[in-house]
């Protein structure tokens, strides 16, 4: 028994898509107007962009704004169009800012960026040398062991607290919590501090990648044990007790049923972590000497990343300077990128997530 | 059955009885104890470094003394101007970025189609992870100027208001740029959060508003603020927190004046902000220096503290139902 | 049978997508009466209610096609403002809803709020609305409280005290009852029964005892082996439960099915 009663969808079967003739003219006269009236006075006037912007075309674009709410739909209208207004217009403020911000790194960073600034060190590079040579692959070294040996800490560490908090009715763990809130809020110079006055100030260790790795842990454990914890916890509680009813004792259950299906989310935590703390700058500014050259070894000698690399040239300050900095800032950005969408791509293939909003 | 007893109630308690299950609690409770011990050392250690600059300078005219002189007999670290410049900063950034944040999240939430809100989303969740460095060095290169030039502009045309003028006519590093860059840099910030609930909401309460006859802009400013209100100022001031410890974002667009407050000139190049402090000062800092500098990151970390424990019990408050 | 509040529509089909969901639905409400949407889940009864006070378009990708008449008027019509529709026609919704930050007084006045209607006198409107939805007694010292304050079923009956402060002709009603047990039930029906002196209203209800119970007319919606829903059979309550004329009407009320 098929469908033989359906009718295809007729063209107009929206009919309120179909703005009335009123509405229509309101909403053209009302986006169009108030953007000529500002082109005119802006270069008629020779006025600063600005300051035309925010005295000529906002009021007169909220002026229309209101007027168009009225003409459509009456004296309701008026704060209904206000609100489109006052919204599209910091919304596009916001977005042409931090549109500026990703611009700026793009195009000057790719002018700097060339294959041999991917891997040259600065060892031989003075202030006046050109950008032809050095580049920041001790940077991206640095980094990557500094990174690298912070989170291979971290991560099992915040998994670990993650289990604390899902998997054993300790009293203490509301307070555990508490405490990973305030570490979240810690300042990262504060970071750089405490392992400073720990280890660096008695002599214990002088100022090298390892300490830096050590001052990026606070930063890094809030958000991985925040982020495993919640993925633990949206694994069903089916699941595991099902493991359980079996048999298995918990740390079967933990490792063989939960684990893999918070898999995901514990991905993400950890790409996510790697993402706050790849581009942290102050903690690494006091507890390891920004270095020239290439080193790898975490204990001895200073070593220089990405963030640090940027921080040295911006306080330079030199056009070339400042070039370089460009360039390893798109570095840092593109791995930074990377690391974000492979976060959002791992938390949508997630096992049993909350369920979408339902549209009724 | 009478006048007995109340029958005792056993306390059913599952303890591991398997040797692994023990190491695997055990391991799991250390991990989670580990916290006590992070915080405990990081209060520990700064303190104890600290302590000689608290005990040399006083703990009050340290917090909220003005001058920073460690060539001077005696040496005098008081960190009031760097402490409430980090403060006026943070707070001007704050109100800038919020009506900012909550336009662009309701635009994604309420305004724009479905593909439109997921690209955007996508973008303001990225932005937020912009590292500062990269916010300082366009705050330092494109930037700045441009926001010299809006001071110039506003205390040409408004400074009769004491909050605008300006008697040295200089507009680069000044509380205003930082201002702007901290907005900037928390804008994506607080957009995230009040993206988060505005979408989280209940949609049957937004249906009823619609069928009782409500208009958009009604709608929003009754029913949606209302009752995402408080989980917005949870992330508003969890924010703040994160701004005022902000270092490199504007290191290089607030020139620091230490001997005396800036209470609200803020086109004029004098400022402060405690992280900046550290920072400038770090590497030339001998012992009793130095010891100012963690005093001042003790502060530093203390307020944060006050903030970010507000902001989390007004959040939980807001949203029993995200144990967070 | 008097014109007012006559709620009528006209060959109305419903789209989602390219998917025909509801055909040709051709129904009268008249005044001082209830009408009962009654018919298997997912046979469009609900999406059908949503069409009489333009919610429905609040769906992305519906479509909609045929005319919807308040008092003659085609509230579908270009220069039709849809606020105004709500305002005109209420609905009150399956899951109680009454907005959560304000107390119970301050929900009764949301909608005139909300639509930017002037209020003459809050504490009579408060008052009425209450009493019209029998519950003044049990708030009338606690309308300073929160309105999550109170029960389920009071909040269900506080949504309809909400709707009827906007004063409005007719009343949708989405299976109002549903969420509530039997107690509250029988009090929202015994409010309905007092309500339709004055109102046109129409409920949508999957319990067929309610519509015997509130319906004056019943209307018995289907969807066939994936086709668009439509109305089978649309009589007087008594004719339809008791003599239907066509065969799925009869199996359905004797609980045959669905």
């Amino acid at each position: 028994m098929t469908d033989t009663l359906s009718m295809p969808r007729p063209k107009n079967a929206a009919p309120w898509v179909n703005l009335g003739g009123r509405v229509r003219l309101a909403s053209w006269v009302a986006s169009i107007a108030p953007s000529a009236i500002f082109v005119a006075a802006w270069l008629g006037l020779q006025l600063d962009f600005m300051a035309a912007l925010l005295t000529i075309f906002l009021p007169i674009q909220l002026a229309f704004g209101a007027w168009a709410g009225f003409y459509s739909y009456g004296r309701k209208g008026v704060n209904d169009g206000l609100l489109v207004v006052v919204t599209i217009f910091f919304s596009t403020f916001v977005l042409v800012l931090l549109g500026s911000v990703l611009w700026s790194v793009i195009s000057e960073g790719a002018a700097a960026l060339s294959p041999h600034f991917i891997y040259q060190n600065n060892r031989y590079i003075t202030g006046t040398t050109g950008l032809e040579l050095g580049g920041a692959g001790h940077a991206i070294l640095g980094s990557i062991i500094i990174t690298g040996i912070t989170t291979l800490i971290t991560v099992p560490l915040g998994v670990a607290t993650a289990v604390y908090l899902t998997e054993t009715r300790d009293g203490a763990r509301g307070i555990v919590r508490t405490l990973l809130q305030a570490l979240a809020g810690l300042p990262s110079v504060v970071a750089g501090l405490f392992i400073y006055s720990m280890l660096i100030v008695s002599g214990w260790s002088s100022q090298v990648g390892l300490m830096a790795s050590l001052a990026l842990i606070p930063l890094m454990l809030p958000t991985i044990s925040r982020v495993a914890e919640e993925s633990l916890r949206l694994v069903p509680t089916e699941l595991r007790n099902g493991a359980l009813a079996l048999g298995a004792p918990s740390y079967k259950a933990f490792f063989m049923v939960t684990l893999p299906a918070a898999k995901t989310g514990i991905v993400t935590a950890i790409l996510l972590g790697v993402a706050r703390i790849i581009g942290e700058t102050a903690p690494l500014i006091l507890t390891a000497v920004i270095a020239n050259e290439t080193n790898v070894n975490p204990t001895a000698g200073g070593m220089a990343t990405l963030p640090t690399y940027i921080y040295n040239f911006l306080y330079l300050g030199d056009a070339t300077s400042l070039q370089r900095a460009w360039g390893a800032a798109l570095v840092l950005l593109i791995f930074v990128g990377i690391l974000f969408v492979g976060a959002r791509i791992a938390s949508a293939t997630r096992v049993g997530t909350k369920p979408k909003r339902r549209k009724k | 059955m009478s006048n007995d007893v109340a029958p005792k109630r056993l306390k059913l308690v599952s303890k591991p009885s398997r040797t692994a299950d023990k190491v695997f609690f055990a391991v799991a409770k250390a991990a989670g104890y580990s916290s006590f011990v992070l915080v405990a050392a990081i209060l520990f250690f700064l303190m104890l470094r600290a302590w000689p600059a608290f005990e040399s300078q006083g703990v009050v005219n340290f917090i909220f003394g003005a001058g920073w002189n460690s060539t001077s007999d005696p040496q005098v670290f008081h960190m009031g101007p760097m402490l409430y410049g980090s403060l006026l900063i943070a707070a001007i950034g704050v109100a800038l970025a919020v009506p900012m944040a909550i336009s662009i999240s309701y635009f994604i939430a309420f305004m724009a189609t479905e593909r439109l809100a997921k690209v955007a989303t996508v973008i303001v969740d990225l932005l937020a992870a912009i590292p500062s460095v990269v916010i300082g060095l366009w705050g330092l290169g494109v930037f700045s100027p441009v926001a010299a030039e809006w001071g110039r502009m506003l205390s040409e045309a408004l400074g009769f208001i004491p909050i605008f003028s300006n008697a040295v006519d200089i507009f680069l590093r000044s509380p205003f740029i930082a201002s702007l860059v901290i907005a900037v840099m928390i804008v994506p910030i607080i957009a995230s959060i009040t993206r988060e609930i505005f979408s989280q909401m209940d949609q049957e309460i937004i249906k009823g508003a619609m069928a009782l006859g409500g208009t958009r802009e009604s709608i929003f400013r009754k029913v949606i603020l209302p009752t995402a209100s408080g989980g917005i100022v949870g992330g508003v001031l969890l924010a703040l927190g994160r701004a005022m410890g902000e270092t490199v974002a504007i290191f290089f667009v607030l020139n620091l004046t230490f001997d005396e407050f800036n209470w609200f000139k803020i086109l004029e190049p004098s400022g402060g902000a405690v992280a900046s402090l550290v920072l400038a000062r770090f590497n030339e800092a001998l012992q009793t220096e130095l010891s100012a500098l963690l005093a001042a990151g003790v502060v530093l970390f203390v307020v944060t503290l006050i903030v970010n424990t507000i902001a989390s019990y007004i959040v939980d408050k807001a949203q029993p139902w995200r144990k967070l | 049978m008097s014109n007012l509040n006559h709620l009528e529509t006209k060959d109305i089909n419903v789209w989602f997508g390219e998917r025909h969901v509801l055909r040709d639905v051709s129904l009268q409400f008249q005044n001082n009466h209830v009408t009962a949407l009654i018919g298997p889940s997912g046979c469009g009864k609900s999406t059908f209610i949503r069409t009489l006070n333009r919610m429905h378009e609040l769906i992305p990708s519906a479509g909609l096609s045929g005319q919807v008449l308040l008092n003659g008027q085609d509230i579908y019509a270009e220069a039709v403002d849809p606020v105004n529709v709500r305002i005109e026609i209420g609905m009150v919704f399956q899951k109680p809803n009454p907005f959560p930050t304000m107390t119970i007084q301050e929900n009764i006045l949301s909608g005139l709020k909300l639509s930017g209607r002037k209020i003459d006198n809050a504490e009579e409107l408060v008052h009425t609305s209450l009493t019209r939805a029998s519950m003044w007694n049990e708030v009338k010292d606690r309308l300073t409280e929160p309105a999550l304050s109170l029960s389920g079923g009071q909040q269900q009956r506080l949504c309809i005290a909400r709707s009827l402060a906007m004063n409005p002709n007719v009343l949708l009603m989405d299976e109002p009852c549903s969420a509530l047990d039997p107690g509250s039930t029988r009090r929202i029906e015994e409010t309905i029964l007092e309500l339709k002196e004055n109102m046109t209203i129409v409920i949508v209800t999957h319990n067929m005892q309610q519509a015997q119970r509130v319906a004056d007319s019943t209307a018995f919606f289907l969807a066939e082996n994936g086709n668009p829903g439509e109305v089978v059979e649309f009589d007087t309550t008594e004719n339809v439960f008791i003599r239907p004329k066509d065969e799925r009407t009869n199996e359905y009320v004797n609980g045959r099915f669905g």
